[in-house]
């Protein structure tokens, strides 16, 4: 199917300035196009989690946000350092957060986990280079 | 009915200080006059509270209309109790209402109390989906339908006290005169906004309200302070300590007393946890007690005393009444009305959903960055529109033309 619109959001390590802007920015796309609640409520939950892990595990990265006529992609990608163990990120509870970043309230070793459970098609890939995942929502 | 307000317009200066405040953006200035989409207003009340020329009158039922029924009964909201001065004993106020001429008056208070326990089995019965929102303010559900349609299932679908009151206040006065029939009670709610103004005429979740009339408080706070000054007689008052709270920020959250809960007012802090909790952040909250005006109740625009001294007058009757000698039969027949289906109404049956043309609508959204793109984006509001995504908005739809930006015209010169 064809790719109707595609937006890219740069996030920088550390912002927690502007944290939850870009993934309120793509909540709002959604809503003025009209997708349906169940929709926007899944997708809002996976790029939060997918902006906070930039901002509190990488050196910076970005979200590119594909809109196609049957599904929605979220293509969540930072330039490292990696996740030494993805399966064990997996793991609901499980967390790197150093505490500085647990007293701000985040950091419970869910965000994985989450964006796991809101997509349809789920897919990680890890190395020191970065981190790449790719969130699917089917429209139909 | 849409709305329990106008605006009058000889009186409107097209100021824009209530398209600015407005929240769901409904409102336009057209031709120097404000205009007001029925669709998106919810009616907080913002617009008439930030009015400097005072051109929006509320709609409201009068001392007169007494006369159409043979039995009067007055809910006084609970904020009324907080806006005399302080230490006024609410039995006096009830007294103020007979002497207007109603012939019995029902305290709120005792049906917030029922609606307290309602929640908390709610709450703690339906884990699904936290946190659970509050419905008792009626601009806040509607806020949701207009602009969180997704956090519509979260609200808790509970009757408001003013509805229970009502229902109660009937029964008691049916005790009292067996030969009244329905038509024969008329049941006046006096209101602290227009929200709840527009709850009864227009109600949310059920078909019809209990309350025949609702009469504003602004409208009959002379009268009442006069008939307070002609009694002197000492009298004893007996409202429900627990339903008292519920008309200041916190005090819903403080009757339930539940563990985590939070409580917001005012709509901007209650548009910024609407955000979290479409993000999936809050799910850890059992209880969301959100009302529309600073401070909760005793903040609504038809109030006389200013929310804070009401709140401080609200407080003062807490400390001062012993609560040992507070009684209302009503409480214990909890479980009988529970089982009437006194609580219950259906807000979340109203949930729409359509299939979106994404095509279409990512396409009209791309000629509104293109229009916004050439917009100063200094949202002065000079141009009639709230801001200039709004006024991207307003022309891609045909409403207004680019040459409706100040801004740009004086460049061009």
């Amino acid at each position: 199917m064809k790719k109707i619109k595609c937006y890219n959001y740069k996030i920088d390590k550390n912002d927690f300035v502007n944290a939850g802007k870009v993934s309120s920015e793509i909540k709002k796309n959604l809503k003025k196009i009209g997708f349906t609640n169940r929709i926007i409520r899944r997708i809002a939950v996976i790029s939060y989690e997918g902006e906070m892990n930039i901002i509190i595990h990488s050196e910076g990265g970005e979200i590119d946000f594909e809109i196609y006529e049957d599904k929605i992609i979220l293509k969540i990608n930072d330039k490292g350092p990696g996740i030494d163990d993805v399966n064990l990120a997996m793991t609901e509870g499980y967390s790197t957060a150093p505490s500085e970043i647990r007293e701000l309230g985040f950091g419970a070793g869910m965000g994985l986990p989450n964006i796991n459970n809101c997509s349809d098609n789920f897919n990680i890939t890890s190395s020191k280079n970065g981190t790449k995942i790719e969130s699917t929502i089917c429209l139909e | 009915m849409k709305r329990t307000f106008y605006l009058e317009k000889e009186k409107c200066m097209g100021c824009t200080n209530c398209m600015r405040k407005c929240p769901t953006e409904a409102i336009r200035i057209v031709k120097g006059k404000a205009v007001i989409d029925d669709d998106k207003c919810i009616n907080c009340g913002e617009c008439i509270r930030v009015c400097p020329y005072n051109a929006y009158t509320s709609i409201t039922d009068k001392i007169i209309d007494l006369k159409d029924y043979k039995f009067n009964i007055a809910i006084p909201s609970t904020t009324v109790y907080g806006q005399f001065t302080l230490g006024t004993e609410i039995c006096k106020i009830h007294n103020a209402l007979i002497g207007l001429g109603f012939d019995y008056v029902y305290d709120e208070s005792w049906a917030a109390e029922l609606v307290t326990k309602a929640i908390k089995e709610k709450v703690i019965s339906d884990k699904i989906l936290r946190p659970k929102i509050s419905s008792n303010c009626p601009a806040m559900v509607r806020l949701i339908k207009i602009k969180y349609p997704g956090l519509l299932e979260n609200i808790i679908e509970i009757e408001a006290p003013m509805e229970i009151a009502a229902r109660l206040a009937i029964k008691k006065a049916k005790k009292i005169d067996k030969t009244l029939k329905d038509e024969d009670i008329g049941v006046f709610y006096i209101s602290p906004c227009p929200a709840k103004t527009l709850s009864v005429k227009e109600p949310i979740g059920k078909d019809k309200s209990y309350i025949n009339k609702v009469i504003s408080l602004k409208e009959i706070y002379g009268d009442m302070v006069r008939e307070l000054k002609m009694h002197s007689d000492r009298c004893f008052s007996n409202p429900s300590l627990t339903g008292l709270k519920w008309s200041i920020s916190g005090g819903q959250t403080d009757a339930c007393d539940f563990e985590n809960s939070i409580a917001v007012s005012g709509l901007e802090n209650v548009i910024d946890i609407l955000e979290e909790i479409e993000m999936g952040k809050l799910e850890h909250i059992k209880y969301l007690e959100i009302l529309s005006c600073n401070g909760g109740c005793v903040g609504g625009t038809y109030n006389f005393e200013n929310p804070f001294v009401a709140n401080s007058n609200i407080k003062h009757i807490l400390k001062n009444i012993k609560e040992e000698r507070l009684i209302n039969d009503d409480i214990e027949k909890y479980k009988e009305f529970k089982k009437e289906g006194y609580f219950d109404i259906a807000i979340h049956e109203d949930i729409e959903e359509k299939k979106p043309n994404i095509k279409e609508a990512v396409e009209k959204m791309e000629r509104i960055e293109k229009i916004y793109k050439k917009l100063p984006k200094l949202d002065c509001g000079s141009c009639g529109a709230p801001t200039c995504r709004a006024l991207a908005e307003d022309i891609e739809e045909g409403k207004k033309t680019i040459d409706n930006c100040v801004i740009l015209k004086l460049e061009e010169k």
